[in-house]
């Protein structure tokens, strides 16, 4: 005899305690959540204020316009071989020096940068004809007079700004050298394209070694490998090696392109091919999980119809796969973009202050860059480094950019 | 869905055979010795329940069982006579004759131009593409799809319908002028009216193509197949023409099956 069941009182008590912690607990959860996504917004918020904040500065620069009375300046230019050449051997630093000081009183090489004399010289190479008369030329302000004119001056640098200003002769404008000029040691003077064509060297490298081979991998480790005790160990090996801390790639690096191979110290090739090293784990475990997704009923239909193997990998997985091979491409490529430590260890921190021509040369990328800049003394270089980064940032972002736009442009929808 | 009665045309040309055919995955065996013929110019369906391995089997004609890592066939089957297990035999060229069409509908992420011309092209059967549009525009009509089609030959084949996809995959299958089709429950993702019509394709194409179609639906079986292979558990039960197999079966585990004691 089967003891009858009284129906289920919905509205007890019980039942209405059980209800309410049910709707408490999903608002506590719903509340987390908004928190978490509040706090990770607001460091979000205050990471891009002050860099903005800071880095905006970087990209401006004080000039003070000079007027240079060509004719009357006891410039020695022969006015017939005005080339590079001409123009070195030319007394420009003294001759600016003088029209300084007779245009900006006693203290002019206090005021003007070091290395003001080479607007004057690039003004002359885009025109020579201004030799033949008085002509204002903009040439940078000193690091000191830049930051004071930003607002961040001693005293005395603040009463020369003020000074300047009255003469009519400060102007604070975009700073077009500082995206074409490379590493220096004078602020006003430094630029970030050396960094920027390195950077891009060394992700092309990058990505020439790391994505064939990675999808090569990826696909061979998929679709024809058997299940082995041996491709078990290359899949934990490779899962792994994602994982390594990157500073032991650089020494790999060191120890196999440089020491063994005797590759070209601080070369983007060698930069590259490191970076390769450790992009490549990151790139084959996202390529077998968009292979993996590719639905069995596609490879099924294109072998039901007579297709190689190879022509059902490379006609039909891969296709479909693509888009999930960019987006850990490009999550491995923006990783290598920011690495600074293996980069550290074959060498690419030296100074270099001319842009790379190619992978062989002696280059620096970003990031290195950023951390050599942090490092300096000049208070000028401050600025320059939230710039840098900024640079950095805007490179990161372009280069998801493309990952997405490419990523929805191979996307299939089934 | 009206059609003449299901008669069997004397079989005038054997197109596959099978011998004492077993499947084995690792250890467990899937197909314990099974032989049957399949003719030109009627259609035969393979019905049982769930796991009986009529799929198993279907997968044995064209050697889709490849693919299974584990998977080992034993005994003989034989297109034309050629045994297709013969290492001379090859499995590309095997596969655009015996062509298949699978449970669920699977055109490729492409056009619906592009899913039927994948396979011609692949096999060198156009010589341009003037060629590669009259083979589209026949097989879809053989597929019974070209006039819902023509105008938007160039939209995704995933675009179209559970049963214009599936029809889309038999043109597919056409395409490639196969000798016989292998047709894994094309229906069971379909609705009614869907069915019907792929149903009345199997019709026209009888005779053009030898056609062997795996069912769970003893109806289905009973209105487009002429010859009907009962399988459990692994064995075929029974064989036979398939007026005979729904009236008058001989075995009482097909009779049991087809009165519905167990499915």
């Amino acid at each position: 005899m089967s003891a009858t069941r009284n129906p289920t009182d919905w509205k007890s008590d019980v039942m209405q305690k059980r209800i309410a912690r049910r709707y408490a607990a999903e608002r506590r959860f719903k509340l987390m959540g908004l928190f978490a996504v509040m706090l990770s917004a607001a460091f979000l918020a205050f990471l891009l204020f002050t860099m903005l904040g800071n880095g905006l500065r970087g990209f401006t620069r004080t000039e003070i316009a000079l007027q240079v009375d060509f004719p009357a300046s006891p410039l020695l230019l022969d006015p017939a071989n005005i080339t590079d050449q001409g123009l070195v051997g030319a007394n420009l630093p003294m001759v600016t020096s003088e029209v300084a000081k007779k245009a900006l009183g006693p203290d002019a090489d206090a005021l003007l940068s070091p290395t003001a004399w080479t607007s004057i010289r690039d003004a002359i190479k885009a025109d020579p004809k201004i030799l033949s008369r008085t002509e204002t030329i903009s040439v940078p302000a000193s690091t000191v007079i830049d930051l004071a004119a930003k607002g961040k001056g001693s005293p005395q640098a603040e009463a020369a700004v003020a000074r300047l200003k009255q003469q009519g002769v400060l102007s604070t404008g975009f700073n077009a050298s500082f995206l074409t000029g490379s590493d220096g040691t004078d602020p006003t003077q430094v630029g970030i394209w050396g960094a920027f064509k390195g950077s891009l060297l060394t992700m092309l490298v990058t990505l020439l070694l790391s994505f064939p081979v990675g999808v090569a991998t990826a696909l061979y480790l998929e679709e024809y490998a058997r299940k082995s005790w041996w491709t078990d160990i290359i899949e934990v090996s490779i899962n792994n090696l994602a994982a390594v801390p990157s500073i032991i790639f650089g020494l790999l690096g060191l120890s196999i392109f440089l020491n063994f191979m005797h590759l070209p110290r601080s070369a983007a090739l060698v930069g590259g091919m490191t970076l390769a090293l450790m992009t490549m784990p990151v790139i084959v475990i996202a390529g077998r999980n968009a292979i993996k997704s590719v639905p069995p009923s596609i490879r099924d239909a294109a072998l039901g119809i007579g297709a190689s193997p190879v022509q059902v990998v490379f006609q039909h997985v891969l296709p479909l796969a693509l888009p999930g091979i960019l987006t850990g491409t490009i999550i491995g490529m923006a990783r290598a973009l920011g690495e600074t430590a293996p980069l550290l260890m074959i060498g690419m921190r030296a100074f270099i202050a001319t842009p790379p021509g190619g992978i062989t040369d002696p280059a620096t990328v970003l990031p290195v860059q950023i951390f050599l800049w942090s490092d300096e003394v000049s208070k000028g270089f401050v600025e320059k480094t939230s710039a840098a980064i900024i640079v950095l940032l805007v490179f990161l972002l372009a280069m998801n950019g493309l990952a997405i736009y490419l990523r929805n442009k191979f996307e299939k929808r089934w | 869905m009206m059609h003449e009665p299901q008669t069997l045309t004397p079989a005038t040309e054997t197109k596959m055979t099978a011998r004492d055919v077993k499947v084995f995955y690792g250890d467990k065996q899937a197909i314990k010795g099974v032989s049957i013929d399949v003719d030109m110019d009627n259609v035969t369906a393979f019905i049982g329940p769930s796991g009986c391995g009529k799929s198993t089997f279907l997968r044995t004609l064209n050697r889709m069982n490849d693919t299974v890592a584990s998977a080992r066939v034993e005994g003989a089957i034989t297109l034309d006579g050629e045994d297709i297990y013969a290492p001379s035999m090859d499995v590309v060229q095997l596969r655009a004759r015996v062509g298949m069409v699978f449970q669920k509908p699977n055109p490729f992420p492409k056009s619906i131009y592009e899913n039927i011309a994948y396979g011609p092209r692949i096999h060198g059967l156009a010589a341009g593409k003037a060629d590669l549009d009259v083979i589209v525009e026949k097989s879809l009509r053989r597929a019974g799809l070209w006039d819902e089609v023509k105008d938007r030959l160039h939209d995704s084949g995933t675009a179209l319908s559970g049963g214009q996809q599936q029809r889309l995959c038999i043109g597919r299958a056409i395409a490639v002028e196969p000798e016989v089709i292998l047709m894994d429950e094309p229906c069971s993702a379909l609705d009614p009216i869907a069915t019907a019509k792929i149903e009345e394709l199997i019709h026209e194409l009888r005779g053009r193509y030898a056609i062997v179609i795996v069912t769970h639906n003893m109806q289905q079986a009973a209105r487009v197949s002429q010859r009907t292979a009962f399988f459990h558990l692994g064995e075929l039960v029974e064989y036979g023409v398939t007026s005979d197999i729904f009236t008058n079966p001989r075995q009482e585990r097909t009779k049991d099956y087809i009165t519905g004691r167990y499915g």
